[in-house]
């Protein structure tokens, strides 16, 4: 690997202790403020999901009274949406990674980046806040019309949750441009387009949908807003399907906003605990390059029951199940990258293949449900929970502890304790299951979402008594994945390059210096440190 | 699946049958490859380097273009499965929607769709439905839907306030009944009961918006359609608390009302009923004195006694009106 001289630009040195942090423009900071208060949000919407649970676990449980129980399942779908899933792989992975990966210095633009993050601290802590102090949105994440507008959410809570998440969008499409100019103007001298690490190929196509998507949704909102508090008439009857159709063109895409980047990360991961390269990277690209595009094509298929013409149902029926297929070439990449390889079976490799293994359960019910006919059958049932929990629970949180305890030691300097870690692999994925698993069958049982109770006698109980359990389980091992994150303190120290890393961060050491790069790397191949390590004999 | 009892419900079961297969099989090859993966390659010595393969064009085709011919065939298989549930004559065309309430033109479509022997108006409000039969008697029920067994019947269903939806799982395919516009429902079931509910978030009481539906031969139809018709009016006997309380625990009153020590657990009415007879007035209206005479009058139309109040018209017989009255007035 070779490497050119530039000067580390003139800007004022870092301070350090708290100002350090609360002025920072470093892209690393930002990413771990992002990073920490992703999991803080995290815990928070778990805590609200164990009481979901605690209220399911039997019929006619009054845990929480029904208007309660209402309002906690919307804040648990926005929270973890929009204040977990989408700051943590893009805010904290992205921005932490993303310039050490093209061997830049920073984002392209540190200032907004630091906007980016505060607007979206702002915003979530607005949206908190407004719940813990009563003013609280029930209307469910998807907020339909005309149950969201002023004559049947006549409270404050709609308008807070509104107005954060409009502010979440600015945040979320300040950070896509950086993240464009970034990966396209500050790539490392020899980073052609097949040399871009999987992740940032990811990072980059995620940034292109949250662009294209995010301002729709905030069009809507705004126009939302604006007709609760100015009488404007958007969305008034007769047109309950405009929000539909604005609110699905952004939420559709997000889902591939949450899960390319879990992608990136665990087609960086397999490789260099396999020792091989990536099979076909360039199909691997370029289907999530094509995931990215069809993402915007196949919205209306929340859709199918809302009264769609049929023509139109069935054109995106076929758009739907086209995207099974850039997927499925992903998911049969991944198998044969492992094929062969030489496993290196620790915590990281463990969480991407949990990933692999849950996510294709929620690939194939997704297919399932693309099915205009079978879509009639399970539409905003339990069904459609267990499918999307077991793609973004299964696929983007299985992925974000993958690089959770890959990218830990490289963040931190220090390791992981290696038991712990697979402790918490195996709870979370056990947990996970039996958490899920059974609401496949309760749905085909009858039983829809959102409802904050059921009478005994539907077949319900079981499936719904597991499902507590489970939940309960996987709660464990995100108590057991704390106790690994305070126990770093005393870990083992990590050194430049713990796993034998392909891509550039590992080139630097743990954590890595201001400016990352003395000087920036020439890169050579897609595997720049892996072809560095075959030059050199073994020490 | 809840084991279909009409056409449509079994197509639609038929169809996830077969596709459950394709599911099953992808599902135990990927989990078969990525398990014997794990068990096979995993490292067995610190310095081994595996065989560098960077692809394979003929594999990679092949997980290409196998999965996308499965797509094509399960793609093929519900335009197929739509097809047969939309032919004519076989009461099916089972869910249809038109966008505007005033549609005469798509009216009529839906009327030439499929012939039917009963079409009942239905309409979705919180947290109830309401169904009205057509004729002049004034029949309405809003507890459960009771049909004519193996009988053509339509629903045109609109919804008074937010989005409902509505799911009966044996009947067939669900679709979203929307204020302002007009959802058309047809079914045809053998005699029995079924249950089914609102399967579109709205509202605090949402899980308590149950739907049933109940077909009866013929001859117990005409039988009960004439009592109703005949108790919409008048009241055949003296209120009976028991059948009073069994009308509200298991129905719509449930969804907003709260009785200390029952099922009602609902938050919506300002003021719970645990000792209701022990309440001056009805409904916090000066004057409006809590009496069986006055109770009934509330109970036959709220909002003509309190406009805007949030308890709906939910078109109670004579009879029914009469139990109630005589439960509630048992709450000290």
């Amino acid at each position: 690997m070779a490497s050119i001289s530039i000067p580390i630009p003139l800007r004022e040195r870092a301070k350090s202790g708290l100002l350090g942090w609360l002025a920072t423009v470093d892209h690393k900071k930002i990413g771990v403020m992002y990073m920490v208060m992703s999991f803080f949000f995290f815990i928070a919407a778990g805590v609200m999901a164990l009481l979901i649970r605690l209220q399911l676990a039997a019929p006619n449980l009054q845990v929480v009274d029904p208007n309660t129980y209402n309002q906690l399942f919307t804040m648990h779908g926005s929270v973890m949406i929009f204040l977990f899933t989408i700051p943590m792989l893009v805010g904290g992975f992205g921005n932490y990674f993303v310039p050490l990966m093209i061997g830049a210095r920073d984002v392209a633009f540190p200032r907004l980046n630091a906007f980016s993050f505060w607007i979206t601290l702002g915003a979530g802590l607005v949206m908190l806040l407004g719940f813990l102090f009563g003013a609280r949105s029930d209307a469910a994440w998807t907020a339909y019309v005309p149950y969201s507008t002023k004559s049947f959410s006549p409270t404050v809570g709609m308008d807070i949750w509104l107005i954060g998440v409009i502010l979440l969008g600015i945040g979320s499409t300040l950070g896509a441009v950086n993240f464009l100019v970034t990966v396209y103007s500050m790539r490392a001298p020899g980073m052609t387009a097949w040399r871009i690490p999987m992740f940032v190929w990811a990072m980059a196509t995620t940034a292109g949908m949250v662009l294209l998507a995010t301002p729709v949704l905030t069009a809507a909102l705004i126009m939302l807003v604006a007709d609760r508090n100015f009488n404007t008439q958007f969305f008034t009857t007769n047109r309950v399907q405009l929000w539909q159709h604005m609110f699905w063109f952004y939420s559709h895409p997000a889902v591939y906003i949450m899960i390319l980047p879990a992608m990136g990360i665990i087609s960086e991961i397999i490789p260099v605990f396999s020792r091989k390269p990536l099979f076909g990277l360039r199909a691997v690209v370029i289907s999530t390059v094509l995931i990215g595009l069809l993402g915007f094509t196949t919205w209306v298929h929340h859709m199918f029951v809302s009264g769609v013409d049929p023509a139109i149902e069935r054109f995106f029926m076929f758009t739907t199940m086209v995207i099974a297929v850039p997927t499925g070439v992903k998911v049969f990449n991944w198998l044969a990258t492992l094929w062969g390889g030489s496993l290196n079976l620790k915590t990281p490799l463990l969480m991407c293949i949990g990933f692999l293994g849950t996510f294709v359960i929620g690939g194939i019910s997704g297919v399932m449900q693309a099915s205009i006919p079978i879509d009639q059958y399970v539409h905003n049932s339990y069904f459609v929970v267990a499918h999307f929990h077991y793609v973004l629970f299964g696929g983007s949180v299985f992925g974000i502890f993958a690089a959770l305890y890959y990218w830990g030691p490289k963040i931190t300097g220090r390791m992981f304790d290696e038991k712990l870690g697979k402790l918490h692999f195996w709870l979370m994925l056990i947990g996970f299951n039996i958490t899920f698993f059974p609401m496949h069958f309760l749905g085909l049982q009858g039983m829809p979402r959102r409802i904050a109770t059921y009478d005994p006698g539907r077949g319900w109980e079981a499936g719904n008594l597991i499902a507590t359990i489970g939940a309960f389980i996987l709660a464990f091992s995100v108590l057991v994945f704390i106790i690994n994150v305070i126990k770093l303190r005393r870990g083992a120290p990590a050194g430049d390059d713990p796993w034998e890393g392909n891509t550039l961060e590992w080139s630097v050491a743990s954590p890595p210096p201001e400016y990352n790069f003395l000087e920036i790397p020439t890169v050579e191949s897609d595997r720049p440190l892996f072809d560095a390590r075959m030059r050199t004999p073994h020490v | 699946m809840v084991p279909p009892v009409t056409r449509d419900a079994e197509l639609i079961s038929d169809l996830y049958n077969v596709v459950l297969v394709f599911a099953v099989i992808i599902f135990v090859l990927v989990e078969g490859l990525l398990i014997y993966s794990v068990i096979r390659f995993r490292r067995r010595s610190a310095d081994e380097m595996p065989e560098q393969i960077h692809g394979s064009r003929a594999f990679e085709l092949a997980w290409t273009i196998i999965p996308a011919i499965l797509i094509a065939v399960i793609f093929g298989l519900s335009v197929d499965t739509l097809g047969r549930m939309t032919a004519r004559g076989t009461l099916s065309n089972p869910v249809a929607h038109v966008h505007a309430i005033n549609d005469v033109a798509a009216r009529q479509r839906v009327e030439r769709a499929q012939p039917v022997d009963l079409v009942i108006e239905v309409i979705g409000r919180q947290w109830v439905w309401q169904y009205k039969y057509p004729g002049g008697d004034g029949v309405t029920t809003s507890e459960e839907l009771v049909v004519p067994a193996n009988k053509n019947i339509r629903l045109d269903m609109t919804a008074a306030d937010v989005i409902h939806a509505w799911w009966m799982p044996e009947l067939g395919p669900m679709i979203y009944v929307n204020p302002g516009e007009m959802s058309y429902v047809w079914f045809n079931v053998p005699p029995g009961d079924y249950i089914g509910q609102c399967n579109v978030y709205c509202g605090v009481a949402h899980a308590r918006m149950i739907s049933r539906v109940k077909a009866l031969p013929q001859a117990e139809y005409d039988e009960w359609y004439a009592k109703q018709a005949a108790t919409s009016s008048a009241a055949t006997r003296p209120g009976d608390p028991e059948i009073g309380k069994n009308i509200f625990l298991n129905g719509s009153c449930i969804a907003c009302h709260y009785i200390e020590g029952t099922k009602a657990q609902g938050r919506v009415a300002p003021r719970e009923l645990t000792r209701f007879a022990g309440y001056p007035t009805i409904a916090q209206l000066d004057g409006f004195e809590n009496n069986a005479e006055n109770l009934a009058k509330w109970l036959r139309d709220p909002q003509a006694i309190k406009p805007g109040t949030a308890m709906p018209n939910l078109n109670l017989k004579a009879q029914e009106i009469e139990d109630l009255v005589a439960y509630l007035l048992t709450l000290k």
